[in-house]
């Protein structure tokens, strides 16, 4: 089964956001979108979480809108940006509220829906924190908390909005590890990224977006090159090969000083 | 704590205090007298009294601390805020504000009918104004800000009601409908509220999961396959129900909603859908001892129970709000 | 010299006749009094009244054209019992400025309504004559023949007041057998109590008031409980005082009232026939006494008599 849009444009309160935006994901990817701070990342991943109502994204050949909430929650995750943890409930409890989806109203959580959350703790390393507050944690360990809430959710499509953003090196990796294993079980993550070399290094593929439209879409090591830093970014940056993957670090802004 | 023997100790509460209300009056009948007039009949006045003064007293005592703990609960989940409650943003006194226009402009008679209407009205219109001003500006203190004028506006402009009817008793209503009492109330007050709790009840709970997900925002439970735009109307309608029949009936009473759930939520998994039941019967605990209170404390001079609350709940808000820039809930 | 003198006219003549004074005072009270008699024959021509139970004596008393206005209150038929007669009068609201406009030769008010108002007349030299509260039927014959005397119409009070004191008497000569309780239950639960002008029609009419019996008085809550533990024989409800519905109505048609049953008389006194001492009290003594009749049977009664 596929998630795909094709020429999605999307105005935002007058201005023109997405522009002719076409995107594909397969099973078995980590997709990783790329572009500027308001290049429109987050409203493509809003839109292909169905969040806005926009008729013009397709799971498999179906129009997304025409499924039925709890439908569309048994197939696509979304972890927002922005981390929002209202009570404090304990980890475990947040992270089974992604089972939300595959439960009867008043049903209580079944040994699978325990077993799926547990999995997700361990893959994002937070299973030692199951009984704290998720409120009392750090910020870095309220993120994991998150992404394995959105993990657990157990959907063919998972889309996190800057999930890595904030957390150390190491944790960085362990998320994109976590992300890769859940590709390796046939399933999809479309993760938007700042860390070029994040992504290029864990993601099958990525899309590039700048002004609302796709800049570029292919593989890390063909598509991210000095040019289309350059462009996209107004940066100039060092481009090296590491154990066959791509390393980028941008060294400074290019064209007259200003990004 | 787990839930059954929570659920199990709360609902003793109300059944003791609920006892206690029924056996507490002027009227100086034994417990065993007074249980079996109320059951059997017996002595004719002490089946009067129990029957049609302590009963519908208990029994709306139960029901409207019930409604305030529920609703307080559900909108402190619904708005992800533990200040909200229906008291302090100002649903109960609008709800009051609604009765009291409808039933002293004379428009619908002498019709007791015309007090719930007028407060289901007022207490909608307050929900969705509140509920605007919370999806405009997300903060905590500008919502309970909001409630707070608006709070103020309602009573002010239910004494400005009260005050212009010709009926002269009516400006001494005032305290009735901003500070609420269950004094001689009667089954017909109960037969009002209980259709409209019921149905109120029924629609928070029927929110709960929509509350659970809610704890990680809006777009994390709208991704969770909650219907947001349902979810909405159900709390509005269920705290619309809720309150505006307590008003309507026992005048409003306040920080009930709010002391509740906060006393019972370290006690639960902290779910703000599964704190509603516990909070409801809370509530209704708390209300049916603070009735009985006011006829123990000055039985010549019965204070209204929405004034004990008050005394016991304001202190605890501010506390609350003290608390609130430190620590998450 | 006016704002000098004492309050209430009638008795000035028992201070002259009663006191030695040291001779300046003697004669500036000789001098003041003959003001005041000489007003006093020729009867004032002009009259206010600020107040609902003033208003109904002096419609009742005041010669035509006497009567300059009354209060607003005195067309209320919640408290007036003479409120039709107030349609013919202007109306005031008991403000001072009103007085200062009117410019009556003496203004009748009550004692403890309009205490700002009633100094700054005083000050300005007008002539104010207060009325107590009546809480007991046996000073209303004595109101009535005051005012008959402020008013001028002597003769007239003085019917009415022996009207009044007869008509009394003859329904307390009607009185037989036990006496039944009852209770006044106003708005919002209100007993009258002792020292009321109902507790005292109620007395009149032989009726027992268990509100002053269980101790409380004027007007006073009383639990609806102890209403229904008590059963008094006769209770007198409110009638909603306006139009429009207030919740103090609603306790007249509480259930438990309604469940007393037949065992229990449920009457309401003529509107604001109980709410100022003045002759139509005996309307309400009335309606009480007949209630009376009504719980107590005279000739099985009188069979227990010696």
């Amino acid at each position: 089964m596929r998630l795909s849009t094709t020429n999605l444009s999307i105005e935002l309160s007058g201005r023109k956001v997405l522009d002719r935006v076409s995107i594909d994901l397969q099973p078995g990817e980590v997709v990783g979108l790329l572009g500027p701070n308001g290049a429109g990342k987050s409203t493509l991943m809003r839109a292909l979480a169905s969040l806005l109502e926009t008729p013009d994204v397709l799971l498999g050949d179906r129009a997304l809108s025409t499924l039925a909430s709890g439908e569309r929650a048994r197939k696509i995750a979304f972890l927002p940006q922005e981390k929002t943890i209202g009570w404090a409930l304990a980890v475990r409890q947040l992270v089974m509220l992604g089972r939300i989806p595959w439960r009867a109203f008043g049903q209580k959580p079944s040994v699978a829906d325990e077993a799926t959350a547990a999995e997700a703790m361990r893959l994002l390393d937070v299973d030692g924190l199951a009984e704290r507050p998720a409120t009392q944690l750090s910020g870095g360990e309220q993120a994991r908390v998150l992404a394995a809430r959105a993990v657990a959710q157990d959907t063919p499509f998972l889309i996190a909005d800057e999930p890595a953003s904030g957390l150390d090196p190491a944790h960085q990796i362990l998320m994109m590890q976590a992300f890769r294993a859940v590709a390796g079980k046939g399933r999809c993550v479309l993760v938007s990224l700042h860390d070029l070399t994040l992504a290029a290094r864990w993601c099958d593929r990525v899309v590039v977006l700048d002004g609302g439209r796709v800049a570029a879409d292919g593989e890390p090591g063909k598509v991210l090159d000095a040019d289309l830093l350059r462009s996209v970014y107004g940066v100039t940056a060092h481009v090296a090969h590491e154990a066959g993957k791509l390393v980028l670090a941008p060294l400074a802004l290019s064209d007259g000083g200003r990004p | 704590m787990n839930r059954r023997s929570l659920i199990l100790g709360l609902s003793a509460c109300v059944v003791v205090f609920f006892l206690l209300s029924l056996l507490t009056g002027p009227a100086s009948y034994g417990p065993i007298d007074s249980l079996r007039a109320l059951v059997v009949g017996g002595d004719e006045a002490a089946a009067i009294i129990l029957r049609e003064i302590r009963l519908p007293r208990a029994l709306l005592g139960l029901m409207v601390g019930f409604a305030l703990g529920a609703s307080g609960a559900a909108l402190q989940g619904f708005l992800r805020n533990p200040l909200a409650e229906p008291g302090i943003i100002g649903v109960s006194a609008s709800a009051s504000l609604g009765a009291v226009t409808v039933f002293y402009s004379g428009l619908a008679g002498a019709s007791m009918l015309a007090l719930p209407a007028g407060a289901l009205v007022g207490a909608v219109a307050s929900v969705l104004l509140l509920l605007g001003i919370a999806a405009r500006h997300g903060s905590t203190l500008t919502l309970i800000l909001s409630g707070v004028a608006l709070s103020s506006l309602a009573g002010a402009l239910t004494s400005l009601a009260l005050n212009l009817s010709p009926n002269p008793f009516a400006s001494y209503e005032i305290i009735f409908w901003l500070l609420g009492s269950l004094k001689d109330r009667s089954m017909v007050h109960v037969a009002i509220a209980l259709p409209l709790m019921a149905a109120g009840a029924a629609l928070l709970f029927a929110s709960s999961r929509a509350l659970d997900a809610l704890t990680l925002g809006e777009e994390s439970a709208a991704s969770l396959g909650i219907d947001l735009r349902r979810a909405r109307l159900f709390v509005v309608g269920g705290v619309a129900l809720m309150v505006g029949a307590a008003t309507a009936v026992a005048g409003a009473i306040g920080f009930v909603g709010l002391v509740m759930p906060h006393l019972v939520r370290p006690l639960t998994d902290r779910m703000p859908g599964s704190l509603i039941l516990p909070a409801g019967l809370g509530g209704a605990a708390l209300l049916l001892a603070a009735d009985v209170s006011v006829r123990v404390a000055i039985p010549a001079r019965e204070l209204n129970v929405g004034v004990l609350t008050a005394l016991i709940g304001a202190p605890f808000f501010l506390w609350l709000v003290a608390r609130t820039r430190r620590e998450a809930f | 010299m006016k704002a000098d003198l004492p309050p209430r006219g009638g008795d000035v003549r028992q201070d002259r006749g009663g006191r030695r004074r040291a001779p300046s005072i003697a004669v500036a009270l000789t001098l003041s009094f003959a003001v005041l008699a000489k007003a006093e024959a020729a009867s004032p021509a002009r009259v206010m009244s600020l107040n609902v139970c003033t208003d109904q004596l002096a419609m009742l008393l005041a010669a035509p054209g006497q009567l300059v206005s009354v209060s607003e209150l005195a067309s209320d038929p919640g408290l007036s019992f003479h409120s039709a007669l107030a349609a013919s009068y202007p109306h005031n609201r008991g403000l001072a400025e009103e007085v200062l406009v009117a410019k009556p030769d003496v203004v009748v008010t009550g004692a403890y309504s309009l205490h700002n108002t009633t100094p700054l007349l005083r000050r300005l030299g007008y002539r104010i004559e207060e009325f107590q509260y009546s809480q007991t039927l046996d000073t209303i014959p004595g109101e009535i023949r005051r005012m008959g005397m402020i008013l001028g119409a002597e003769s007239r009070a003085e019917g009415m007041a022996e009207a009044f004191e007869s008509e009394l008497s003859r329904i307390g000569s009607e009185r037989c057998g036990t006496s039944p309780t009852a209770i006044a239950y106003d708005q919002n639960g209100i007993a009258m109590g002792a020292g009321s002008l109902v507790d005292s029609a109620m007395q009149a009419a032989g009726l027992r008031n268990i509100a002053a019996e269980l101790g409380y008085s004027g007007m006073a809550p009383f639990p609806l409980e102890l209403l229904v533990e008590k059963k008094p024989d006769i209770i007198v409800l409110p009638e909603p005082l306006a139009e429009t519905p207030a919740l103090a109505d609603l306790i007249a048609s509480h259930p438990a009232i309604r469940a007393l049953g037949e065992g229990t008389l449920r009457i309401h006194l003529p509107r604001g026939s109980a709410s100022c001492g003045g002759p139509f009290v005996i309307e309400a003594v009335k309606v009480l006494a007949d209630a009376r009749r009504r719980v107590v049977s005279c000739q099985a009664a009188d069979r227990h008599l010696p």
